[in-house]
């Protein structure tokens, strides 16, 4: 089997125009011409409604404190790959083509020829090699390689055809590695340009030099400082590194910023349908807010273009919508990649003696699920805007599954009281809540984040809807770091969280599968039993261990079809266990953006992985004049 | 004199060394790390980070080190005037303090200025005055801005500026001068956004003021050698000015002491809401971010504002008072 991916390249060449400011530069001979800039055969981009006119300056809001893949979203997501703007499939980027052999094991990348790094240096097959041949593997700098990037234990490596063309090669096969270069933590090898990045390694004689100047502590250290990584600050804070993004950073994010500044990369790779050079837009202006109610105060005061984070919770809508007229902005939907907007994790390994058979039972959670009126949750919550679910692909994705979406989601006490009596529960005490079959109380807590503002209103709801059905409930609102260190030292009965991936399910499963080391709330030791091979954290239930088994052969899957077959498998055997409870489906949420600003698709999804707005081309936006 | 500030002086060593202890202590004591925290911020946006790259991050940060090397490193650091790193954005501490400690500096001392400016006056007259007019209406605005709480203000001001007059939300600087560099142009654009922070950091601190001021003179008023003075016929305002006012003045000097790690971290919440540059949101990101250098560095510099600032007190004092002896 050999598949292959080509864009779209026009036959015809055309005369490809720049904006006004690049021109002059072009004129006082301080920047080459345009056909020297641009590569053979810049990737032509149709504009979402119209050809656009040069000029204007995007204003935004980033955060001052671990906001930095805000501007990741917003213009740095180049890979070889990138998905297209309906998040359907991966389709070439930077890379003009590829192909991948039959196991599934060797991609080979065609690059665009004549690609330019923000600096005008040429963009080659040796960057890719710099960084999958010397970074990924050396020890100082991951000390082991990440994940994506690893088949078998042994890491991706690169072999260089030509200046255009490399091939990488893994061990075994990975289907999934289109999707995972389209992805932010997949793009890496285009991160780092080998003429400048290579001065902060070993391979610099100067070495030495450079980190007592920098007082750094160790090669990795400073390169880091210096090329940044895909998701940390200091990849916003230095502005000579050369990028391939459509705006590269003029006024760096640091920890004294009050604006962070992009202005558009002369060297841009891509151009309209009329040849006119892409980014439209001149500036980027992000301007730096700590808090999130000045945020919102600067928006309705029509401060801002755009802007799809922080501000765009449920209960701020209202207020926004009324003052969209009268500061020029729109309301632009977000569709959702969340599969449930709010989900109860129970722990399967509760460290409570007395609870955890109750928790490992199927009937009980069955029960708790019975008792919760999600009608209630989604209308007081969610504003009626949300639907009963559990868990799961959305009906939209190819691998829905309708048991495991919408099983025990009717409100049904009666039910529920049958199967908790059933189990032993029948006791109870003078307020009419159960105790446990050796007379004891039964008390559950739900764990949630100060920060996370819907889950606490979810939880007060199915407090007072479990009292209903005897369960006494309480609530533990604490802040984020203890909340991630109760989940690491498995001291909590129920956690509250988003489940994601509700759309391409198997980019994040860690409501079906206990993989996510931090999120996979179900049991956390069963995550440790699964990343150790065994050797610590707990066993899972066979249920688990049968799901973990077919995931790796999903992993090691060289058919797409074999694949979609064992992830079918892994869903429905997750609908039968029901480890995780769904309240309602994750909702449609919106962003601003200025009534003028043009090309910004009427609905977008909202996602990480789809790092929304970035793979619909900010830089193809403009505004109307 | 000059063997009391010695003695105060070499008292602070020992003391301050207890005091990073301590600092150091509390930022471990949090539960997880700066690595853990990271994940988790990320985690909390939906966004994911690859385990393999936290761990190498903790080693690479040595926080996987048992605590006592971790303070020894951090310690021995300090005392070669290397505060350490910080993990956040991968630049010096140092840097990063000295980057917002100027502003901080001209916002604090102006707002200090200003109280001080608008609550003796008000003090000395409120307590002339009593029971005037005058007294009443400064008393009831006193007591509105003791009550109003900061960050409330602050948000309305802004909300008034923005649907009103269409102005910028918060900072210091229009967007045209947040980068230039300094001449005559940036110091008025900073001067026109600078009274907004003013006015709601001196509202509390005027308020107070004027209320120890009115208490302490009324004190002093109807003490004997007032009497004396006026009936030997010297002119009121002089009277006011070299005597009562002079011993009223004492607790103004001694809470001098506070004043200075004040100026660091009493304008926390107001800097945030108003998006200043200064150094009170810098601090609570360490602390929240378990950044454990950058958050060390500014406890411990705030722990030695207050020892300096104390000793700084007592030296004004004695020199205001000649009642208070050395020993």
């Amino acid at each position: 089997m050999l598949m292959a991916m080509a864009a779209a390249t026009p036959t015809v060449a055309l005369a490809y125009q720049e904006a006004p400011a690049l021109a002059a530069q072009v004129k006082a001979g301080k920047l080459p011409p345009l056909d020297e800039r641009l590569p053979k055969n810049p990737e032509v981009v149709k504009p979402v409604q119209s050809v656009g006119t040069y000029g204007g300056t995007l204003r935004t809001a980033v955060r001052g404190d671990a906001d930095h893949n805000n501007i990741l979203k917003l213009v740095g997501n180049q890979g070889l790959t990138r998905w297209t703007m309906d998040y359907a499939k991966p389709i070439p980027n930077l890379a003009e083509s590829w192909t991948v052999n039959a196991d599934a094991s060797e991609y080979t990348f065609k690059l665009r020829p004549g690609l330019k790094w923000s600096d005008g240096v040429a963009f080659s097959a040796d960057d890719i090699l710099f960084f999958v041949n010397d970074l990924l593997p050396n020890k100082q700098f991951f000390q082991s390689p990440p994940s994506q990037y690893v088949i078998g234990g042994k890491p991706m490596r690169a072999e260089k055809i030509d200046d255009s063309t490399v091939k990488i090669i893994f061990t075994g096969s990975y289907l999934q590695f289109p999707n995972v270069l389209a992805t932010p933590l997949g793009q890496h090898a285009t991160l780092y340009s080998k003429h400048y990045c290579q001065q902060f390694t070993p391979a610099n004689p100067e070495l030495a030099k450079l980190l007592t100047d920098s007082k750094q502590p160790d090669w990795a250290t400073l390169f880091r400082q210096k090329c940044g990584d895909i998701e940390i600050p200091a990849r916003w804070a230095n502005v000579d590194r050369p990028t391939m993004d459509p705006w590269v950073i003029s006024t760096p994010y640091t920890g004294g910023a009050t604006q962070v500044v992009l202005r558009r990369n002369p060297y841009f790779w891509q151009v309209d349908t009329a040849g006119n050079q892409l980014p439209y837009i001149d500036t980027v202006n992000m301007k730096v807010v700590s808090d999130i109610q000045t945020m919102l105060l600067a928006t309705i005061g029509g401060q801002f273009d755009m802007l799809m984070r922080h501000i765009n919770t449920i209960n701020n809508k209202p207020v926004l919508a009324q003052h969209a007229a009268e500061a020029g902005y729109v309301l632009q939907e977000l569709t959702p990649t969340d599969s449930s907007a709010m989900a109860l994790w129970i722990n399967e390994t509760e460290p409570d003696p007395k609870l955890r058979p109750l928790m490992r039972n199927h009937d009980f959670r069955e029960a708790l699920s019975l008792g919760i009126d999600r009608n209630e949750i989604n209308d007081i919550v969610y504003l009626g805007q949300g639907k009963p679910w559990q868990v799961g692909p959305l009906p939209a994705d190819k691998f829905y599954n309708e048991k495991l979406g919408t099983q025990y989601t009717q409100y049904d006490v009666a039910s529920a009281n049958k199967l908790l009596d059933g189990m032993g529960l029948d006791k109870r005490n003078a307020q009419g809540m159960r105790l446990l079959p050796d007379g004891s109380k039964l008390f559950i807590s739900i764990d949630c984040m100060t920060a996370d503002a819907a889950a606490i209103d979810v939880a007060d709801l199915v407090k007072k809807q479990w009292a209903k059905i005897g369960i006494d409930t309480g609530i533990n609102v604490m802040e984020r770091s203890l909340y991630y260190e109760r989940a690491q030292n498995n001291t909590y009965d129920i956690g509250t969280y988003a489940v994601p991936s509700g759309l391409n399910p198997t980019s994040d499963p860690r409501a079906i599968l206990s993989t996510h080391t931090l999120d996979s709330r179900q049991s956390l030791p069963w995550v440790k039993w699964y990343s150790s091979g065994g050797k610590a954290g707990e066993e899972p239930s066979e249920s688990m261990k049968q799901r973990l088994a077919q995931w790796d052969q999903w992993k090691a899957a060289s058919n797409p079809e074999q694949a979609d077959a064992l992830f079918r498998a892994i869903l429905s055997e997750a609908a039968d266990a029901f480890e995780v409870i769904g309240t309602v489906r994750a909702v449609t949420t919106y962003g601003i953006h200025a009534k003028n600003l043009i090309n910004v698709p009427a609905s977008m999804p909202n996602g990480w992985d789809y790092p929304n707005p970035g793979p619909t081309l900010v830089q193809q936006y403009y505004f109307a004049k | 004199m000059g063997r009391f500030i010695i003695r105060r002086l070499l008292g602070m060593i020992p003391f301050i060394f207890l005091v990073s202890v301590t600092v150091f202590l509390l930022i471990k004591l949090t539960p997880g790390d700066f690595v853990s925290n990271y994940a988790a911020s990320l985690a909390a946006s939906g966004e994911t980070v690859d385990d393999a790259m936290l761990e190498s991050m903790r080693a690479r940060y040595g926080l996987d080190q048992p605590v006592i090397v971790q303070y020894w490193d951090w310690i021995s650091g300090v005392m070669q005037g290397d505060f350490g790193y910080s993990f956040q954005w991968q630049q010096p501490v140092i840097s990063l303090i000295g980057e917002r400690i100027g502003l901080t500096l001209v916002l604090s001392v102006s707002t200090l200025l200003l109280t001080w400016a608008v609550a003796l006056p008000i003090g000395v007259y409120s307590a002339v005055r009593r029971y005037s007019f005058g007294d009443y209406f400064f008393t009831m605005i006193g007591f509105l801005g003791l009550a109003i709480p900061g960050f409330l203000m602050a948000l309305i001001l802004m909300f008034v500026g923005v649907s009103v007059f269409h102005t910028d939300v918060g900072g210091l600087f229009s967007p045209a001068y947040v980068n230039a560099p300094w001449g005559w142009d940036r110091v008025v654009d900073l001067a026109k956004h600078l009274w907004v922070p003013m006015v709601i950091l001196g509202t509390s601190g005027a308020a107070s003021l004027i209320r120890i001021m009115r208490a302490n003179l009324l004190d002093q008023l109807h003490q004997p050698y007032v009497d004396t003075a006026r009936a030997k016929g010297l002119s009121e305002i002089t009277l006011l000015i070299r005597y009562p006012i002079r011993v009223a003045l004492n607790p103004f000097v001694s809470t001098l002491g506070f004043v200075l790690p004040q100026l660091v971290s009493g304008s926390v919440i107001i800097s945030i809401v108003l998006n200043l540059p200064t150094a009170g949101p810098l601090l609570l990101q360490a602390l929240l971010g378990q950044d454990q250098y950058l958050a060390g560095a500014f406890l411990l510099l705030l722990c030695s504002l207050t020892v300096f600032g104390t000793l700084l007190s007592d030296i004004l004092l004695a020199l205001l008072d000649p009642r208070i002896r050395y020993q």
